[in-house]
């Protein structure tokens, strides 16, 4: 396992297998975030969502994210997967696990891992409703 | 020259396909090539603003030149933060693409 895992798959994510692969015996601390996805954002309920993303783009990104966590924060390893394709319900749409020898660190790069992220990765979403989709779009993409 | 175009989100559904291959001039810039787009899809006109150009997989600007076998992503908006308003008053029929 490298110190910096940027990965984007279409399967359920096993966030449990993926958090024991990336601590060591040097950690004190895992700090893994899970966005999932909810049922309606204001009144109608959500049936489902799509991802879709430009793959070769977004994956280069969230290594790049990765990478300036590690960069800023004395923490260990850092793994950012996201999902794609059709997610129901309670599903992890994505996660980021940060390990490091303390936990404050591990919080504050996590945090800032999934904030980066939701800004600036080339990944959209669709929200279904029973009536309807629309493309959830919140900020025009940063770098 | 000739440029690869990919199209994602609520792009894609104006232009109705995922890419596709563009003619254009020597010394045309990506300016240029999304004012072509937005010629011929004036929806994609009213997202100058707020669709973001990437070239082989950059985020560039429109005064970038463009290269033969350059790879031209059109990016709208992403999710962001937690600002779903905007886009909910645009919902508009499931299954339009």
């Amino acid at each position: 396992m490298q110190h910096e895992t940027a990965e984007i798959v279409r399967a359920p994510i096993d966030v449990a297998a993926l958090a024991a692969g990336l601590r060591r015996g040097e950690d004190g601390a895992v700090v893994v975030f899970e966005g999932i996805v909810r049922n309606g954002s204001g009144g109608c309920p959500t049936l489902y969502l799509e991802y879709e993303g430009y793959e070769a783009m977004a994956l280069e990104q969230m290594r790049a994210i990765a990478g300036e966590a590690r960069a800023r924060w004395p923490i260990d390893r850092v793994a950012i997967v996201h999902r794609l394709g059709r997610l129901e319900i309670g599903e992890t749409s994505i996660a980021i696990v940060v390990t490091s020898a303390h936990r404050a660190p591990a919080f504050d790069a996590c945090r800032h891992a999934i904030d980066r992220v939701k800004k600036s990765v080339a990944i959209w979403k669709k929200e279904y409703f029973a009536d309807g989709a629309v493309w959830v779009e919140g900020e025009v993409m940063q770098k | 020259m000739r440029v690869r175009v990919l199209f994602f989100g609520r792009v894609k559904e104006i232009v109705g396909r995922a890419e596709e291959t563009a003619d254009v001039e020597d010394g045309a810039d990506l300016g240029s090539l999304f004012r072509s787009y937005a010629r011929r899809f004036p929806q994609l006109a009213e997202m100058e603003r707020s669709t973001v150009l990437a070239r082989n997989q950059k985020i560039a600007s429109h005064s970038e030149f463009l290269a033969d076998g350059d790879e031209v992503a059109f990016l709208p908006p992403v999710s962001g933060g937690m600002k779903h308003r905007a886009a909910r008053n645009r919902r508009n029929r499931a299954g339009a693409d």
